[in-house]
């Protein structure tokens, strides 16, 4: 139940959004178009350091995986690969050796 | 007419037809991750077609997954989606959309299709509706898939499948960052998540705080450089 009031709630703003700029006839202010721009850039970072370290005692290993999917998005910009390439360095991590 | 109509329509599905190779991948992380997160194959799937808005499903799915309140997630989804005010008042310039045409032509826009659009000389609404519907189509087609392809997945939180979550979104932020006030950007709205995330026990207070305090950085940052249409054309390169 709460799912479907939460998207309700998603529909609202998402489509509010994209209604408004077509029905809307003004100009932005310039500091505010470099406010969006920064927003996924933002967001995206903001997503990932608090549920980088897990609740395992495995903060090491994860963060290992970490930096092999930043360099694996740097060198192939693909979302897949980089995903993939971390997960398998952390999984090597975890064998007991 | 209904012919050049149609025409219209079908240039305007194909157009964005090399940019399904990087929908179908995309579409199908998202499912998986929903369905990691908890979400049935319905929700995953009511989220492609009723949100429609690749970010911002991703980053719902990582806050339902840690549960985050409602509120927080509308607010997430709106900081990532209000963008989209950029391109309709963009879009609304170029060319006339009456009675059903807009809320229509609103309701399926996304960053590829105001991109492909805003590349042509003379856009017309069955070209638009045309070049929206196709990704809509695409991106529900890998949605359902990756939904299946995600339930197969045993015991998520044993096998650590959690970590795809902050990977999934340093995979999206990465080719975002190109220039030192980005880079500043990202690892000052790291720390501060971090830290508000570890004086919070909310999942999504942390994001909220952050992305607004770090985009007023990132603007203010970039004062004194040149505004408007430089800035709307590096806007449209940004994720789905």
């Amino acid at each position: 139940m709460t799912f479907w009031i939460v998207l309700a709630g998603m529909v609202a703003v998402t489509f509010g959004s994209r209604y408004a700029g077509l029905a809307l006839r003004a100009d932005l202010p310039a500091f505010w178009v470099r406010f969006l721009h920064f927003v996924p850039v933002s967001v995206f970072a903001a997503l990932v350091t608090p549920s980088l370290e897990g609740g395992l005692g495995e903060g090491e290993i994860r963060l290992v995986g970490a930096v092999v999917t930043v360099l694996a998005a740097w060198r192939t910009k693909s979302l897949g690969i980089s995903i993939a390439a971390g997960m398998v360095a952390f999984w090597l991590l975890r064998i007991p050796f | 007419m209904e012919n050049g109509r149609r025409t219209a329509f079908a240039r305007g599905f194909l157009a964005v037809m090399p940019l399904w190779l990087g929908v179908v991948p995309f579409g199908i992380v998202y499912a998986v991750i929903a369905r990691d997160a908890g979400l049935s194959v319905v929700e995953t799937q009511a989220l492609s077609l009723f949100v429609f808005a690749g970010s911002a499903q991703f980053s719902a799915a990582g806050l339902f997954a840690t549960g985050a309140s409602g509120v927080a997630i509308v607010l997430t989804t709106f900081l990532l989606n209000v963008r989209h005010v950029l391109y309709g008042l963009s879009l609304g310039r170029r060319m006339t959309l009456d009675g059903w045409r807009r809320p229509t032509a609103a309701y399926f826009l996304t960053d590829e299709v105001f991109g492909v659009v805003a590349a042509k000389p003379s856009p017309t609404f069955p070209f638009l509706l045309g070049a929206e519907l196709s990704l809509f189509l695409v991106w529900n087609l890998a949605t359902l898939g990756g939904a299946f392809l995600g339930a197969a997945i045993p015991d998520p939180a044993k096998l650590g499948l959690d970590l795809v979550f902050p990977l999934a979104f340093l995979a999206l932020l990465v080719p975002l960052v190109r220039t030192r006030a980005e880079l500043l950007v990202a690892v000052a709205s790291g720390i501060l998540a971090y830290a508000i995330a570890q004086a919070t026990t909310s999942g999504g207070i942390p994001i909220v705080v952050t992305g607004v305090a770090g985009s007023l950085l990132g603007a203010w940052l970039t004062r004194g450089r040149p505004g408007g249409e430089q800035r709307l054309e590096d806007a449209i390169r940004e994720v789905a």
